[in-house]
């Protein structure tokens, strides 16, 4: 039988210890720093010259409907509207100034935070599928007066037959793995905080 | 060497024992625990210019240490006890003494407790003081001292009990 008085003394006693040099700390914070620039920037570029070539094809081709060009719009507006939505979690994630509040301020910023992320993986996803799907029917318009009706025909199923298969098979199991992991991380946030209550 | 460089080396060796044991205690899991230390000093780092005085550095780093570990559950899904004691006996796998068993032992009932008690008994442990840790866990000194008799108590039981079997 040991006393708490025991129990301390065999903590101090003890012999782990960090396995990590101040040097190595150093190196990682370079390192981290290089990765996060490295891939903003790739991911800028990626979208810089999605966006471009949307306008160019815009000016450049000459499209006989109107609806061409919304549609156009519509698809560079969902990029960008993505893109700064990622750029402004992952600033909001980096900038980290929350760490210094108290535990029970915390967790309820990572609670805010992941049910923020859920609508966006989510809901907003739904929006964003309506926008790309009215984005390839008015393409539609344009592409009825150009192709032979029935490769016209076929293209339309084609597309409708890839939206139905990705809202009823791929979105459905991906909300429900991202919504169960989420309730989970919830779950265990909301018991974190109800022991600092 | 420019004079934040000096300021977070001082910092870096006059807390990171003490905020790796938090970890270790918090994880039962040296690699983790490691983990989890390098990115407390990464946040330091980069949170250095928000230090305002108003608390000692020691404090306000173990603040960050502490919202660290919360957010761990965010990445790596809670292990349950049984495997954080796997993990804690493999690591003093190594030198089997009798005081090593001991200290196993002990990483192993504190893995029995909740997670604010893992991270307030630590602080006992290395004798931070009680307005210090208060501070840490955001709770008043008087629910503090509640909170530790009853805590010191429970881990004294779980020690014994896992001792004896």
């Amino acid at each position: 039988m040991k006393g708490f008085d025991e129990i301390q003394q065999l903590w101090q006693g003890q012999k782990p210890e960090p396995n990590v040099s101040f040097d190595t700390i150093l190196k990682r914070l370079k390192s981290n720093r290089t990765a996060l620039m490295r891939k903003l920037f790739w991911q800028s570029i990626a979208v810089g010259i999605v966006v471009l070539t949307a306008l160019w094809i815009g000016l450049a081709v000459d499209f006989s409907t109107w609806t061409t060009y919304l549609a156009l719009a519509i698809m560079v507006g969902c990029i960008a509207y993505y893109f700064v939505n990622q750029l402004t979690d992952y600033k909001n994630i980096s900038r980290s100034s929350h760490l210094l509040s108290k535990p029970q301020d915390y967790i309820n910023y990572l609670r805010a935070f992941q049910q923020k992320r859920n609508r966006f993986n989510t809901r907003n996803y739904l929006i964003y599928e309506i926008c790309i799907a009215a984005a390839f029917a008015l393409y539609g318009i344009e592409m009825y007066f150009i192709l032979p009706l029935l490769t016209f025909v076929g293209i339309f199923l084609f597309v409708i037959f890839w939206f139905l298969i990705c809202h009823f098979v791929f979105m459905k199991q991906y909300i429900n793995s991202e919504n169960m992991r989420i309730e989970e991380m919830i779950d265990n946030l909301e018991r974190i905080k109800n022991q600092f209550e | 060497m420019s004079k934040q460089r000096q300021l977070f080396q001082q910092l870096f060796e006059d807390n990171s024992k003490k905020v790796y044991h938090l970890c270790y205690g918090y994880t039962g899991d040296s690699d983790s625990a490691n983990d989890l230390m390098q990115e407390t000093f990464i946040k330091v780092w980069q949170n250095l210019d928000k230090f305002r005085n108003e608390s000692q550095f020691s404090t306000w780093i173990y603040r960050i240490a502490v919202n660290t570990c919360l957010s761990y559950l965010r990445t790596v899904k809670r292990r349950t006890t049984d495997e954080l004691n796997d993990t804690i006996i493999e690591n003093y796998a190594e030198e089997p003494s009798e005081k090593q068993e001991q200290i196993a032992l002990l990483y192993k009932s504190i893995s029995q407790l909740d997670e604010n008690e893992r991270i307030i008994i630590t602080m006992v442990l290395d004798e931070i003081p009680y307005p210090e840790i208060a501070e840490v866990a955001g709770i008043s000194e008087g629910n503090l001292r509640v909170k530790i008799h009853r805590i010191k108590h429970k881990l004294t039981e779980i020690y014994n009990s896992n001792e004896r079997l």
